[in-house]
C-alpha cells in the first residue's frame, strides 16, 4: 500500500479536505449532542427513585388539587409520607433568567430525597425562617448566589397584589447524586406560600399542585396506586398517581416527541454529511482516474487501488469524527449550565465520544465504498485514456 | 531475462457508438526477446492496442499472446495484474508520473509491489535515477522537471524492477529533437546492456531508427518488418 501517496493525495487539495473534515466534525459534534441529550434524558427515567409516587389531577398536571387530599393520602395503607409540591413559575429579573421554583414541605422534603445532598447552609436554617429556601449547586454558580443572599422574584402564577416582588433568603446549597434530580432549582417553604395567600397578598390557586407520596420500602407501588385513584375514582377531583419515572417520561413527553424528534435531526444530519463526502470522495476518485490507471499499470492490483481510496474516506472522516468528539467534549460543561434543568442526565460520556467516532467511521467506510467500486471496475486502458 | 513476444490469430475489436470496430484482425507475430522493436502505422492501424495487449494493459478477444513463456490471454486480471509488475515496465507519450510524488518516489512505486525492504526499495529507485543521469533530482516533483527530464525518471520507473519487457508508447511525442535523441539513445542503451525486449509505438520514422527492427501495421494486420541495423548504426553515428 503505497501510504505516501494515500497521504499526499489526502491533502493534495488542501482546502477541499479541511472543508470536509470541518463539515463531518460539526456533524458528528451535533451527533454527540443529540446523543448525549436522548441518553440524558432516558437516564433520568432510569435513575427515579421507586418509592416516589406523584398525585396530580386527571385532568392536567395545570389543575389543582384541594388540600384536602393530603390527609387521606396519608392514610392510604403503604404510605409514609406526603409532601406537598406546587409549581412557582417566578420570573428572576426577566424571563430569559429561567430555573424551576417549587414550594415544598422543608422537613419532609428533605427527608424523602436521599439522594439530595446539602453542601452549604442546612435544613435547620432554611425552616428557621419562613423566606429561607434552598438552591442547587449550578444555580447559585449561575447567578453567584451564596448563603445569606436575597433572591427577588416576580410572581406570575401567584402575583403578590401590590406589585411587589417576592423576596426569598438563600438557607442552603443542595448537591443532587442522582441524574433524575437537577442542580438548577430552587425550594422553598409552602408554608409561606400559603400564608401569603391567606393573609390576601397574594392572587393564585389554591389549592396544591402535586402531592408527593413516598410509600414505604415494602408497599408494592402498585397497589399504592390503585389505592389512591380509586379513592377519588368520584371526586370531587380525579387524581392520576404515576411513579417518579413515570412523571419524569411525562415532562419529557410534554416537550413533544423529543427522541423521535433527536432521532429525525440526527438522521438528517447524518444523510446531509453523507452526501457531502460522498461527493468529495467521488470528486476526488474522478480527478484520479490518470493516477488509477498509472497504478494498474504498474501492477497494483484492484483491492490494494480499492484499499487506497476507502482508507482515505475513512482517514478524513475519522480526522472529522476526532474533531467532532473533542468539541463535544469541550462544549460539556458550557452546554450543562443551560440545559441541566430540563436534562439533568446530560452527559458526553465515553459511551456518547465512542458513538461519535463509530458514526464518523460508518460514514467514511459509506462514503467510501462507490469510489472504491469505481476504481476496481476501471480497466487500465480506460483509465489511462480518460485521465489523459 | 530477455523474452520473446509471440502473437497468433489475436483479434481485438472495440464498440462505439453501436459500431464494432476490428482493431486488429487475426494478427500473427513474432518478436525476438532482447530485441528493440518500433511499431510504426498509420492512425487507427492498432499500434497502441497492439501495445496494451502485449503489455497485459488489455485483453484480446481471440487469439494468443506469449511473453517469454506466459500465456498472458490466460491470466485473471489479479494474475495479469501481478504479470505486469513483474514483466513490464510503461513508458508513456504523456510521461504519467505521479504529481504529488517525487521523482524517487515515482521510481519506488512499482518496487513497492515487490518483496523488498524500505532500503533495499530506496536503493533500487536511486540505481535507476542513476542509470538515466537524474539522481541529482531524485527529491524533485515532476512539476520542478523539464519534460525530458520527466520521461528519463518515467524510464527509471520502467526499469526499476528489471522487467523483461519495456512498452514504450510514443515515448518522444511531446518531446523537442534533441530531447528526443537523448531519451532514444537511452532506450537504446537498455536494450543493449541490459538485454531488454523493448516495443515503441511511434509516428516518427526517425525515432524508429534507433530500433533494430520496425514492425509496420496496417488496417490491424502486420505489414511488413523492416531490419534497421544499417540506419540505426547511422543514427547512432551522429548521435
Amino acid at each position: 500500500m503505497p501510504i505516501r501517496l494515500l497521504l499526499r493525495n489526502l491533502f493534495g487539495h488542501r482546502l477541499r479536505a479541511i472543508l470536509t473534515v470541518g463539515s463531518v466534525a460539526v456533524a458528528v459534534f451535533l451527533l454527540c449532542i443529540l446523543i448525549a441529550v436522548s441518553r440524558g434524558l432516558d437516564s433520568a427515567v432510569a435513575q427515579a427513585s421507586t418509592t416516589r409516587l406523584w398525585v396530580q389531577s386527571a385532568v392536567s398536571l395545570f389543575v389543582d388539587l384541594p388540600n384536602s387530599y393530603e390527609s387521606k393520602i396519608e392514610r392510604t395503607q403503604g404510605v409514609d409520607e406526603v409532601i406537598r409540591f406546587q409549581w412557582f413559575g417566578g420570573v428572576f429579573q426577566d424571563t430569559s433568567n429561567f430555573f424551576a421554583q417549587f414550594a415544598v414541605d422543608p422537613a419532609k422534603w428533605r427527608a424523602s430525597y436521599p439522594e439530595i445532598e446539602i453542601v452549604e447552609g442546612s435544613l435547620e436554617e432554611w425552616e428557621k425562617s419562613r423566606t429561607g429556601c434552598i438552591i442547587g449547586e449550578d444555580l447559585a454558580k449561575r447567578f453567584g448566589w451564596e448563603i445569606g443572599d436575597r433572591v427577588p422574584l416576580i410572581g406570575t402564577i401567584f402575583p403578590r397584589l401590590d406589585g411587589s416582588n417576592w423576596e426569598f433568603d438563600v438557607a442552603g446549597i443542595y448537591r443532587s447524586n442522582s441524574l433524575s434530580i437537577d442542580q438548577m432549582t430552587m425550594f422553598f417553604d409552602f408554608q409561606y406560600l400559603r400564608e401569603s395567600q391567606e393573609q390576601n397578598a397574594v392572587g393564585g390557586p389554591g389549592g396544591v399542585g402535586v402531592f408527593l407520596t413516598r410509600i414505604a420500602p415494602d408497599a408494592n407501588p402498585d397497589d399504592v396506586i390503585s389505592a389512591i385513584e380509586t379513592e377519588y375514582e368520584n371526586g370531587p377531583q380525579a387524581v392520576r398517581v404515576t411513579t417518579e419515572a413515570e412523571f419524569q417520561r411525562q415532562f419529557i413527553t410534554m416537550l413533544g416527541s423529543v427522541p423521535t424528534l433527536l432521532a429525525s435531526i440526527g438522521g438528517g444530519v447524518l444523510f446531509a454529511i453523507f452526501f457531502a463526502v460522498l461527493n468529495t470522495m467521488l470528486m476526488a476518485a474522478r480527478e484520479r482516474t490518470r493516477d488509477i490507471g498509472i497504478l494498474k499499470a504498474l501492477g497494483f492490483g484492484n483491492a490494494k487501488i480499492s484499499s487506497m481510496l476507502m482508507i482515505e474516506s475513512l482517514l478524513m472522516c475519522a480526522a472529522g469524527g476526532a474533531a467532532g468528539v473533542f468539541l463535544a467534549k469541550s462544549a460539556e460543561r458550557p452546554l450543562w449550565s443551560v440545559i441541566s434543568s430540563q436534562v439533568p442526565g446530560f452527559e458526553i460520556s465515553t459511551t456518547v465520544l465512542g458513538l461519535g467516532i463509530s458514526l464518523a467511521l460508518g460514514l467514511g467506510l459509506l462514503a467510501g465504498i462507490a469510489p472504491a467500486i469505481r476504481a476496481r471496475n476501471l480497466r487500465p486502458v480506460a483509465a489511462l485514456r480518460l485521465g489523459a | 531475462m530477455s523474452a520473446p513476444i509471440t502473437l497468433r490469430t489475436v483479434t481485438k475489436s472495440y464498440t462505439r457508438g453501436g459500431e464494432t470496430l476490428r482493431v486488429l484482425d487475426e494478427l500473427d507475430l513474432d518478436m525476438d526477446g532482447g530485441t528493440f522493436y518500433a511499431l510504426m502505422g498509420p492512425s487507427g492501424s492498432g499500434k497502441t492496442t497492439l501495445l496494451n495487449l502485449v503489455g497485459g494493459l488489455d485483453q484480446c478477444d481471440t487469439g494468443l499472446i506469449r511473453v517469454g513463456d506466459e500465456d498472458i490471454n490466460d491470466l485473471t486480471g489479479t494474475e495479469l495484474a501481478q504479470w505486469r509488475a513483474e514483466n513490464v515496465g510503461f513508458v508513456f507519450q504523456g510521461f504519467n508520473l505521479l504529481p504529488v510524488l517525487s521523482a524517487r518516489e515515482n521510481v519506488e512505486l512499482p518496487l513497492l509491489l515487490a518483496p523488498l525492504s524500505k532500503a533495499q526499495r530506496r536503493q533500487q529507485a536511486e540505481r535507476a535515477l542513476e542509470l538515466v543521469g537524474l539522481k541529482d533530482r531524485m527529491n524533485h516533483k515532476p512539476r520542478e522537471l523539464s519534460g525530458g527530464q520527466e520521461q528519463r525518471v518515467a524510464i527509471a520507473r520502467a526499469i526499476a524492477t528489471d522487467p523483461k519487457v519495456i512498452l514504450a508508447d510514443e515515448p518522444t511525442g511531446d518531446l523537442d529533437r534533441t530531447t528526443a535523441d537523448a531519451v532514444l539513445d537511452m532506450l537504446r542503451q537498455l536494450n543493449r546492456e541490459l538485454d531488454k525486449t523493448i516495443l515503441m509505438v511511434t509516428h516518427d520514422p526517425q525515432a524508429a531508427t534507433y530500433a533494430a527492427k520496425t514492425i509496420h501495421l496496417d488496417k490491424g494486420k502486420l505489414g511488413r518488418i523492416d531490419d534497421n541495423s544499417a540506419a540505426a548504426t547511422s543514427a547512432g553515428a551522429e548521435a
